[in-house]
């Protein structure tokens, strides 16, 4: 939860800091791009002004850590908006990942709500 | 409309418990049938971890795009969280020619799309609040007389869930979900901000032709929603049309005379165009709107590009004898 918190406070400070960068992509240069444009009407205006070039590089760092080969990440960013990478960022290690594994997880939650029950934490396998 | 409203809101506030989920029956709403089932929707069975790609493939094969789940888990897969997250999937779709729209969280939603004859991908989560299992299915159909919900889940092609742990599961992974639509096809029910969020998306992903034609679309059906000229502006800017361009942008301001990215698109466009003193005009505009918001540097940055090509360009104004907004 700490070390989230200092890595939002760090994307927020360092996107500040770099916004004078401008953003580059996907809009043309002078052009303001429709996602950055509807983030700002909707007042996500902390969203908006982390600029794409921090988000993309951070995105993709935490990517290649988290698996994906260095080939894909490109085009999977590339299919992002700026305010999309920009949460990616914030959120990438904590957000629902479904991937239901048919059997591993199943039992460790199993396993764990029996010991909860059996010691009577919680009674979920009554009916109520 | 009282008759009609009453099983509505008792839906709505249905989902939005998990102490009285009431059963589907109750919440129906009248124009719905009984029962509903897209038998046609394709079924891809999942292997280990990779409910994302299957579930993705299955709304995809409904919208048009035949896909198999192994060509879309480079694409949304992340090994070491053994997962899919929600962002890549749609990002995935974009990348299939497709808008991925989300809706909005209440179950009257999810049956709106489905009586469009679109399934919906969701996210369940299967576990309990404190130790989640996510899991992505595909909603194909309900049956209020049995109270089922009818998904594509997994390695089952056909699953029944009873409908009020169905809607917790969702409930409890924050009632995300979404369809894929072509390009240019809008929902019934669906809202503007929404519709050209998901347009803005296939935008920034580089789709030009389907951001095009979504936004047409979302013109001919909201011809007074300032971000439907906005982004068609930022398509023809793309593609080399100014006058197009100019046209769109002008129609945004018009519309909403306080926005400030309309009158800084519309101001480097006329200055592309040669128009340097109505370009000039337009930013100060855009630049006096801007104080203070995460536009302003953006806006300078346009000036300073402006003012760079002004000096060394002799260009006429392509549109001299035209009136922009204000």
């Amino acid at each position: 939860m700490r070390i989230e918190r200092f890595r939002r406070s760090c994307v927020a400070l360092l996107s500040v800091s770099l916004i004078s960068v401008g953003l580059q992509t996907p809009a043309a240069a002078g052009i303001v791009g429709t996602a950055d444009a509807i983030a700002v009407v909707q007042q996500q205006n902390d969203l908006a002004v982390v600029r794409d070039a921090l988000a993309r590089a951070d995105v993709r760092e935490q990517m290649v850590t988290l698996g994906v080969d260095p080939a894909e990440v490109d085009g999977r960013l590339g299919a992002l908006t700026a305010p999309e990478l920009a949460r990616l960022a914030g959120n990438i290690k904590e957000a629902p990942a479904g991937g239901d594994s048919a059997l591993a997880i199943l039992g460790i939650v199993f396993i764990v709500l029996l010991v909860l029950e059996l010691t009577g934490t919680i009674d979920i396998f009554k009916k109520t | 409309m009282i008759r009609a409203a009453l099983p509505t809101a008792a839906l709505l506030v249905g989902l939005a418990g998990c102490v009285a989920s009431p059963p589907l029956a109750d919440g129906l709403p009248l124009r719905m049938p009984r029962a509903l089932e897209l038998r046609d929707t394709p079924f891809f069975p999942q292997k280990d971890y990779q409910c994302g790609p299957a579930a993705l493939a299955t709304v995809l094969g409904a919208s048009g795009v035949q896909v198999q789940p192994d060509a879309l888990a480079p694409q949304v897969f992340l090994p070491k969280r053994r997962g899919s997250l929600q962002a890549e999937l749609i990002g995935a779709a974009r990348r299939q020619g497709r808008l991925a729209y989300q809706l909005p969280g209440n179950g009257q939603a999810l049956l709106a799309e489905l009586a469009e004859g679109r399934p919906v991908l969701l996210l369940q989560n299967l576990g309990v609040k404190q130790i989640p299992r996510w899991h992505y299915a595909v909603l194909i159909g309900y049956d209020a007389d049995r109270n089922v919900a009818v998904l594509r889940s997994g390695r089952h092609e056909r699953q029944e869930m009873r409908w009020q742990r169905f809607a917790r599961s969702w409930d409890r992974a924050g009632r995300w979900a979404m369809t894929t639509i072509a390009p240019g096809v809008i929902p019934a029910q669906a809202e503007s901000a929404r519709y050209l969020e998901a347009t803005a998306g296939i935008e920034s992903a580089g789709n030009r032709e389907a951001a095009a034609l979504s936004y047409d679309a979302a013109i001919a059906r909201w011809p007074d929603e300032p971000m439907a000229w906005l982004g068609r502006g930022n398509v023809s800017y793309a593609d080399g049309d100014r006058a197009a361009a100019a046209d769109a942008y002008s129609r945004a301001a018009s519309l909403a005379p306080g926005n400030a990215a309309a009158r800084n698109n519309l101001a480097q466009v006329l200055a592309a165009a040669g128009c340097m003193a109505e370009a000039r005009r337009q930013l100060e505009r855009a630049l006096t709107l801007a104080t203070g918001t995460a536009l302003a540097s953006t806006i300078e940055t346009t000036r300073a590009g402006i003012e760079a090509e002004g000096q060394s360009s002799a260009m006429q104004c392509a549109f001299p004898d035209r009136q922009w907004p204000d």
